[in-house]
């Protein structure tokens, strides 16, 4: 009886360390992409007023976010970098071209988990409508990235 | 009869053992290369150049395209690690981020370094089209180059790095971006 009681409870033993053992050896899991439709955001400040064109722009291609004012009040942040290069007068005179480059980069952290959700760049070698352009390009691909849940 | 128990008891109890140890065995032979480079890449950190060849010669270096990749013993890196990009000059970590983004690379970047297990770092470079080079040659478009590098931040060890040069590049840091996003992937375990 004492020889098969000590069997049992190294058993239990052992399948206490199995499961626990299990437990440590689980992959990450993935995390949530969804961005809820109605969410507040805070745009932080990005270098060349470029957060101005982008509130401009959510506002304008009709993006379900509210833009927050506090960060504090905010469920999102959105943080990036852009640049201009105004035509150089070799740009205009040899290639024919006087539109500017645009470049910029955004990204979208939900500011409890502080994971990045979304992230998206874009570069226009010449932008009709300079920032304006490439803030409305971020805006359309954040409304689709809301709409499709992806 | 009871002379035989020992031995089914022996049995099972290798096999629960087996059992509980395959995902702890799984997860370190993961991590083990970059633990087993611990000690190079710390003891690149002194000035002596001795270490650092060591550490050199520990890399395994791949041509591409247009970079080089190099990992630290087939260093790779479990899907869905918490990632932090430290910031680069000229915001170059926004293009990174957005570069995972978009060729799917399945990490989980975090803005917050002491929540990451990982970090990223690195330094970029623009070098916009002269007049000369749009006489000469038409072309307006940019020359890019970045070098990146990812860390354990737990061991401090770096297990990957890569460097892209892109001449005309068709859309600038972007092109450059994915260029070490895409890399970085080839080291995620999906």
């Amino acid at each position: 009886m004492a020889y098969s009681r000590r069997v049992v409870s190294m058993f239990v033993v052992l399948i206490v360390v199995a499961v626990t053992a299990a437990q440590a050896g689980e992959k990450n899991a993935p995390p949530s992409q969804k961005i809820p439709k109605g969410s507040k955001v805070f745009v932080a400040p990005i270098a060349d007023g470029f957060d101005s064109y982008l509130k401009d722009a959510i506002a304008k291609k009709k993006v379900p976010l509210e833009i927050a004012t506090n960060r504090d009040q905010a469920d999102y942040e959105i943080t990036g970098t852009a640049e201009t290069q105004k035509a150089s007068t070799a740009k205009i005179l040899i290639m024919g071209n006087w539109h500017s480059r645009e470049e910029a980069s955004i990204t979208l952290s939900n500011i409890k988990s502080g994971e990045v959700v979304w992230a998206y760049s874009v570069h226009q070698e010449a932008s009709t409508h300079g920032k304006r352009s490439s803030a409305e390009s971020c805006a359309k691909h954040l409304k689709d990235a809301i709409e499709q849940g992806k | 009869m009871q002379n035989k128990r020992p031995p089914k008891v022996l049995v099972l109890v290798a096999l629960i053992l087996s059992v509980a140890t395959y995902s702890q065995s799984a997860q370190s032979q993961e991590n083990s290369s970059a633990t087993d480079q611990n000690k190079p890449a710390n003891e690149t950190t002194p000035a002596s150049n001795q270490p650092a060849k060591e550490a050199a010669s520990d890399l395994k270096q791949a041509s591409s395209e247009e970079g080089k990749l190099a990992t630290v013993n087939d260093a790779k890196i479990p899907s869905y690690a918490r990632v932090y990009v430290a910031p680069m000059l000229g915001g170059f970590e926004n293009y990174i981020i957005a570069g995972l983004r978009n060729k799917k690379v399945p990490l989980t970047v975090v803005v917050d370094r002491s929540k990451a297990d990982y970090e990223i770092s690195g330094v970029s470079e623009s070098e916009k089209a002269g007049w000369a080079k749009m006489l000469f040659i038409g072309v307006q478009n940019s020359n890019e180059q970045a070098s990146i590098k990812i860390a354990h931040l737990k061991t401090g060890a770096v297990i990957f790095g890569y460097s892209v040069h892109k001449t005309n590049s068709a859309r600038g840091k972007q092109s450059a971006g994915e260029a070490c996003a895409k890399h970085i992937k080839q080291i995620v375990i999906e």
